[in-house]
């Protein structure tokens, strides 16, 4: 408890938090996850997940199911889940809620950009969206030749307008320059997620800070691993690092002139949070902090913790359901988060 | 007397001779089998590698960074391309010589639509050809293979004079850059994979018609002696 959530939080958000607590009890356990993994075939996958909550989202796919099906239905059940929160949320839940797709938001407008840049098909583009990310005008981003015309016939009508101000050019759309606004995007967004966290203060100020912290250390890592041996420069490299979190701003420093993955390594080891959990850094860590703000009540961090556990279950079901597919069963623990 | 020791004795010379000739061809097409046989075993496995790799990558970057609507439907040049020639077995026959030229474009360009078409009659008439060419056995030709690619590694851009390896690198992040500039290291793992897949193609092509060549003759001289 950090302040007086309790006397005050259950007239709009009680119903939600009780709500949210129920759907956190349909997450799958240890035991679904030995199940699972215990599979021969994708059918098989299915019969055991008609006996959990994907059941109704499953049980009318025909044989022979595909994994990006099973990925597809389970996802629409997050949906659902996510638009009837929606729906009966107030102010400020509502905009909270809100923020939790803007992530999604930016990785269709990416998606749909890339694509259009391959000269692929709108409509093709757009069954491969993310469904949380999706808003009225996104078709209208392939006609758009730079980041200016992107701004000024699409986004400046949708949340996202704010966080372009810092990747406006008229340069052309290229690889380059889409990786870069990808990232500066979601940096500007982690920042103002943050910041409207703080004014909304107590508990939910307090978790989210822990939370949101975590994700831009996570982002962090995973720019500079992944522009090890790129032609991305180290100026620009730091430029993509969010202004909060535990590496800000002497690990950013560190991490910005790293060349090697063992270098990654000893930067983070100097961070004892992380010392241990470096090797599992991607996601897995991260639902462990998401699983234990379930603990604390009267805040919103419920919500978004619920969303990120939920996603990384149907990350789980994905890498389950390719090693099955692939005949690779053995490889399965590989990457399978358990969450309880 | 002597005349007919001698006579004999050349006889038995000569089909001690036919007889090491006919067990040589045989050892050829056996060692030519065995390799093929290790390779075939060779690609599953690289490929079973490639596919969990690329599977992983999707986990790490998720669904929409990498699906089969971001590749790139513009016309372009090909990455990488399959170069047929004719090798001498020895005066009589000849026989197609499968050689990857891997990241082609970086140094020679946009290919021509007419050099691209060239290849591909080639390809179609392979199996018919009765090309000529020399190749003493398969071990010395999947050798010769493996210090081409390497001479190739060690050369240097003749356009930008970047050494090969280098060249190489920047067409792996090129072609990878249609799922975006910043890519898993997964990713990057599985494209080494497919590419590897791809050279093991290559050398199975060519020793299947070593193989082939091989028993060619080992049946012509099964049927020399039977005759």
């Amino acid at each position: 408890m950090y302040g007086f959530e309790a006397m005050t939080f259950n007239i709009h958000g009680g119903y939600l938090e009780a709500i949210v607590r129920g759907y956190r009890a349909g997450l799958l356990t240890a035991a679904d996850y030995n199940n699972l993994c215990q599979c021969e075939t994708l059918d098989d996958i299915k019969m055991h997940l008609s006996a959990t909550e994907y059941g109704p989202y499953l049980q009318n796919e025909p044989s022979p199911l595909h994994t990006t099906t099973i990925v597809e239905k389970c996802t629409l059940k997050l949906v659902d889940e996510y638009k009837h929160m929606l729906c009966q949320a107030t102010e400020p839940l509502s905009t909270f809620l809100e923020y939790i797709t803007y992530g999604h938001m930016i990785d269709n407008v990416v998606l749909i950009v890339t694509g259009t840049l391959h000269e692929r098909d709108v409509q093709e583009l757009l069954e491969k969206c993310h469904p949380l990310g999706m808003f009225d005008s996104i078709a209208t981003l392939a006609v758009a030749q730079n980041m200016r015309e992107l701004y000024r016939l699409v986004l400046v009508d949708t949340p996202l307008a704010p966080y372009f101000s810092e990747c406006i050019t008229s340069e052309d759309l290229d690889d380059m320059n889409i990786e870069i606004m990808r990232n500066t995007l979601y940096k500007a967004y982690l920042e103002d997620f943050y910041k409207f966290c703080q004014k909304l203060g107590g508990a939910t100020a307090e978790i989210m800070s822990d939370l949101l912290a975590f994700e831009a250390d996570r982002r962090a890592v995973n720019i500079t691993i992944n522009s090890i041996g790129t032609e991305l420069t180290r100026d620009d490299r730091r430029k993509l690092y969010s202004n909060f979190g535990l590496l800000y701003p002497y690990g950013h420093e560190e991490l910005a002139v790293c060349e090697d993955i063992d270098q990654v390594r000893g930067v983070m080891e100097k961070y004892p949070p992380y010392q241990s959990i470096f090797s599992k850094l991607s996601y897995g860590e991260s639902q462990m902090l998401d699983k234990a703000f379930y603990e604390e009540e009267f805040h919103y961090g419920v919500f978004f913790a619920y969303m990120r556990l939920r996603e990384q279950e149907i990350r789980n079901l994905m890498w389950i359901s390719e090693c099955v597919a692939q005949n690779q069963k053995s490889r399965v623990h590989d990457s399978v988060v358990f969450i309880f | 007397m002597m005349e007919d020791q001698e006579e004999k004795g050349n006889a038995e010379n000569g089909i001690g001779r036919q007889k090491q000739v006919k067990d040589e061809y045989l050892l050829q097409f056996l060692d030519s089998l065995d390799g093929y046989l290790t390779l075939l075993d060779s690609l599953s496995s690289t490929l079973s590698q490639g596919w969990l790799e690329l599977a992983s990558a999707r986990h790490a970057m998720g669904a929409s960074r990498i699906n089969g609507a971001l590749l790139d439907l513009k016309v372009h040049a090909a990455a990488t391309s399959l170069k047929v020639s004719e090798q001498d077995v020895d005066s009589m026959e000849s026989q197609p010589c499968f050689t990857l030229c891997k990241w082609a474009s970086s140094d020679n360009g946009e290919r021509s639509s007419g050099e691209e078409k060239s290849l591909s009659p080639q390809l179609r008439h392979r199996n018919n050809s009765q090309l000529s060419g020399i190749i003493s056995s398969p071990v010395s030709f999947s050798h010769f293979f493996n210090f081409f690619l390497s001479c190739e590694e060690e050369k240097v851009s003749t356009r930008t004079g970047t050494p090969l390896i280098l060249v190489d690198q920047q067409q792996r992040q090129k072609s990878l850059s249609v799922f975006g500039v910043l890519v898993s290291p997964k990713l990057r793992s599985a494209q080494l994979s497919f590419e590897r897949a791809l050279e093991t193609l290559v050398e199975i092509a060519n020793l299947h018609t070593t193989m082939l060549s091989m028993f060619e003759q080992v049946h012509k001289e099964l049927e020399n002696t039977n005759g």
